[in-house]
């Protein structure tokens, strides 16, 4: 298959899977709320207030013209009005979204910063005790959850140390003209820290796992033998040789986690504070505010493909060696 | 020694984990946290629902800052204290009773009564009285302590010297009597009421009368001069509890909800003091300076500031019964049964408690149900569905494989925790939803891995040789692929056993795990939304190296079941 048909392959996959996932969203919640608007009678509003909601979403229509009414809106990103912020349901999915990304990105970067070296590290000294206390402690925090493990953090470093922010993005009360003012601060970078060093102590088991045991394969290779006859010391041949060939599982790692980034790690953002959009959607249904679940949702779900599919075709061009099938 | 073939088969990938050392200690661990699981009930030291109380011989003291808890004096209830002539008395809960000499230790007295005593009164003699329930009524004379025998059945609840020698009891039946220490003889006075109004408390006043009060604002004066007994008003219909009179003449009188009546002065007349809090008062302490204090349930301390009672904060849960005021010091003592909220580790609880008083450690123990139940079932269905949805897109192959594979495809749009947190909110958090939320999305990664594996096997001779021989899709399938995928299979069961457990930990934490049910992601939520979890380090503290523990040890088994399933990797280890 040529490079352009696959490339149009996927696109077309990806957005089959989006209207997929788009018709089970609306089922899913047409079965769990059949009427959304219930949730507005403890707002106060009337039956006739309610019949406009009602009608401003095709409540009132069958089951397939909602289902058209629903399609037709997300594809032109019309997802309503948020019961609870009284705002439309896309600007607030859109800054949630940013908001969860960065987190995750960082997170993920860091990991894979430090878990890369380290795993090679860790294989050039295996069987030492370094070795066993590395697997044991990347094991460990891939098996903590982390809403505990944030907690924990929360208790020592904002409770007893109190040298840490532990709850949002900025300290309250700020202003920020627009969503970069407000990410490109210390203050912000001070908030980030705990997040980020949790979600990324998290992801750390990952890479460092699959980096030592890739690297233990390579090590077995001609060409390493061949380095080592030619007297290179032990360090290039580790990390210039053996690791450069290792790498690639990592990066298929890699790629994996930042498609699935835009889910999210729901427990962090709760514990804290952090608005992002899977505390959002969580909220959101907490509060039966069911547009902003809903696209919520979806976006997230069209991120995850978008990302995905990004990556996927990123991978086919560094690595001439996938086949586009 | 001849082995039947599936038992040899067994013993090498059994071999080869037991060399792992770490899957050994990973399948102990999990081992003992199954065993955990299956004798809950016998090796949880309480009902983990169960609200747990405590009785305790507490002592407050007023501190600079506030009230603070002192060591307790014993394990039953202290109910009244007096002091005179440099020693104190404290009566309780079961014949209990201490006794301090100036500011010395407070020693155990040996009282010859088993019986809950309510009241004791000091004269400058030493001599010293003790009533309580069940008619008790002790004397000392000289160090000695005798019992002196009522003339009926009684219960008595407060106990006042008139002077050296006489001394007025009063009790639940409306009972006053004139007690003469000398004699040891009784005079039953005649109560104004008459209807059996329980008395709760007696005073001297500074004129040399006594005055009673009692449940339904009742108010008895008595006069020793001529031996009457008349109605007082003192402006509350409120049950009474406590009265106390200071030797200038200031009085409290503190009952129930919030019931504070208060006399400046002898002369004065009694005036009703908003309280800042409506519950049941039990013991007031007044001085001629103007000071005052009211101590009642749940640890509630009032105190006069010149204008109004303010609250004062105490951390303590107890509930006060009696004041002791002597010199600078100022001792509130408890308490009856109260639940034990928030204790710290102790022989008793021994993870502590939460803050409705359960215990913690019970907890834990029960959490570990309904972690290996969804772990296990969770990662049966998902392992269930995954390896046969596998097996039919990678031995079928062409437009079923497109279906299966691409359903799967699907799924990895579905970003997990959102979409399981949708599903349980929006069905109602129940086991079967949190085991469907935790198994419906995780399927794919097993679909996919035992799918490839497939996809090689199938073109091996073998399964050609069984399709030769005349063998159905079915039997190729699940007799000759399926055993080969096996080590896969059991692998990836490990690895979603983990994710299970994480997964329900998650859901419980956020408060949508299966109702009712103790789990430790539950105890998380609750010591999070209790707001108490950052003081209550224990009880954060275990749910989380559980979880991690049991997590840990299914994946270090996991690790060693990876070597059995690659060969590849025995030969690098």
């Amino acid at each position: 298959m040529s490079r352009r048909g696959y490339l149009i392959k996927r696109v077309l996959q990806a957005i089959f899977s989006l209207w997929i996932i788009a018709t089970i969203l609306f089922f899913l919640f047409r079965m769990g709320l059949p009427d959304p608007t219930a949730a507005l009678v403890t707002e106060g509003l009337n039956a006739e207030q309610r019949a406009a909601i009602r009608a401003q979403f095709g409540l009132e229509e069958p089951l397939w013209r909602q289902y058209l009414l629903f399609l037709g809106n997300a594809v032109q990103g019309e997802f309503g009005t948020s019961f609870s912020y009284r705002a439309p349901v896309a600007d607030i999915v859109w800054e949630r979204l940013a908001n969860t990304m960065i987190l995750m990105l960082a997170a993920i970067v860091l990991a894979y910063a430090i878990g890369v070296p380290l795993g090679a590290w860790l294989s050039w000294r295996r069987g030492s005790r370094a070795d066993t206390t590395g697997i044991f402690v990347g094991l460990m925090f891939r098996s903590a959850p982390m809403f505990w493990t944030g907690m924990i953090a929360i208790l020592i470093f904002g409770v007893g140390l109190s040298i840490l922010p532990t709850s949002g993005m900025r300290t309250l009360p700020y202003d920020a003209d627009g969503w970069w003012d407000k990410i490109l601060t210390l203050d912000f970078l001070w908030h980030a820290v705990l997040p980020v060093l949790i979600v990324a102590l998290y992801y750390l088991g990952s890479p460092l796992l699959i980096m030592r045991n890739t690297m233990l394969e390579v090590y077995g290779e001609d060409f390493i033998e061949m380095a080592r006859a030619k007297g290179l010391p032990e360090r290039d041949i580790l990390y210039k040789h053996a690791a450069r060939n290792a790498l690639l599982p990592v990066v298929t790692q890699l790629a994996v986690t930042i498609g699935l980034a835009a889910g999210g790690q729901v427990v962090v953002e709760v514990v804290f504070s952090w608005p992002g959009l899977g505390r959002e959607i969580l909220n959101a249904v907490r509060t039966s505010d069911f547009p902003l679940a809903q696209a919520s949702f979806l976006i997230m779900a069209a991120f995850v493909i978008t990302l995905n599919l990004l990556v996927d075709i990123l991978y086919t061009t560094l690595d001439p060696r996938v086949s586009f099938q | 020694m001849t082995l039947p073939p599936f038992l040899r088969a067994a013993i090498v990938p059994l071999r080869i984990m037991m060399q792992d050392r770490l899957a050994v200690i990973g399948l102990c661990v999990l081992g003992l946290i199954i065993a955990m699981a299956l004798f809950a009930p016998v090796l949880s030291t309480h009902d983990p629902r169960h609200i747990n109380e405590i009785e305790d011989g507490s002592v407050l003291s007023r501190g600079v800052d506030g009230w603070e808890l002192q060591e307790s004096l014993g394990p039953l209830a202290l109910n009244d204290a007096a002091h005179r002539a440099g020693e104190a008395i404290i009566v309780g809960r079961g014949g209990l009773a201490w006794a301090r000499e100036g500011t010395g230790d407070w020693v155990p007295l040996d009282l010859p009564t088993e019986a809950d005593l309510h009241a004791v009164a000091l004269t400058p003699e030493r001599r010293a009285l003790v009533v309580g329930e069940d008619s008790v009524i002790l004397l000392r004379e000289g160090g000695a302590w005798t019992p002196v025998t009522a003339p009926e059945e009684v219960r008595l609840r407060g106990v006042v010297w008139l002077d050296g020698a006489s001394a007025l009891m009063v009790g639940t039946g409306e009972e006053i009597w004139l007690f003469d220490a000398d004699t040891g003889a009784f005079t039953e006075i005649d109560s104004p009421v008459g209807r059996g109004f329980p008395l709760q408390s007696v005073a001297l006043d500074v004129d040399g009368t006594a005055l009673i009060v009692g449940e339904r604002g009742l108010a008895v004066r008595y006069d020793p001069a001529d031996g009457s007994a008349t109605l007082e008003r003192l402006g509350s219909t409120r049950d009474l509890n406590h009265i106390h009179i200071a030797e200038g003449g200031a009085a409290l009188v503190v009952g129930e909800r919030g019931t504070l009546l208060r006399r400046e002065s002898a002369e004065s007349g009694w005036s009703a003091d908003d309280a800042p809090d409506t519950r049941a008062m039990r013991a007031g302490w007044i001085g001629d300076d103007g000071q005052a204090i009211a101590v009642g349930r749940s640890g509630l301390i009032m105190e006069w500031d010149g204008t109004a009672w303010q609250l004062v904060p105490t951390e303590s849960e107890r509930h006060l019964r009696a004041l002791l005021v002597t010199g600078d010091e100022m001792l509130a003592l408890g308490s009856d049964r109260f639940v034990s909220r928030l204790l710290p580790p102790s022989r008793e609880h021994w993870f502590g408690t939460d803050h409705l008083g359960r215990d913690l450690f019970s907890q834990n123990v029960h959490g570990s149900q309904i972690a290996l139940l969804v772990g296990f079932l969770g990662a049966t269905l998902v392992v269930l569905i995954g390896t046969n949805v596998g097996l039919i897109a990678g031995y079928y192959r062409g437009r079923t494989e497109t279906v299966l594979m691409r359903t799967v495809d699907v799924m990895y749009g579905i970003p997990f925790e959102p979409f399981a947190l949708i599903l349980v909110l929006l069905f109602q958090p129940s086991l079967t939803i949190v085991i469907l939320a935790v198994s419906l999305l995780t399927w794919r990664t097993v679909a996919r891995l035992i799918r490839s594996q497939v996809l090689s096997l199938r073109e091996r001779p073998f399964v050609k040789a069984a399709r030769v021989a005349g063998a159905s899709d079915l039997r190729i399938m699940y007799l000759h692929i399926f055993p080969n995928v096996l080590p896969l299979v059991f692998l990836e069961l490990a690895i979603i056993v983990g994710v299970s457990i994480i997964a329900e930990a998650t859901l419980s934490f956020l408060g949508l795990g299966p109702p009712q049910a103790i789990s430790w992601g539950g105890i998380l939520h609750d010591a999070r939304l209790s707001g108490a979890w950052r003081t209550a380090w224990w009880w954060n503290l275990p749910p989380g190296i559980l979880i991690m523990t049991t997590v840990l040890s299914v994946f270090f088994i996991s690790r060693s079941l990876e070597v059995v399933a690659n060969p590849r990797l025995r030969a690098r280890q």
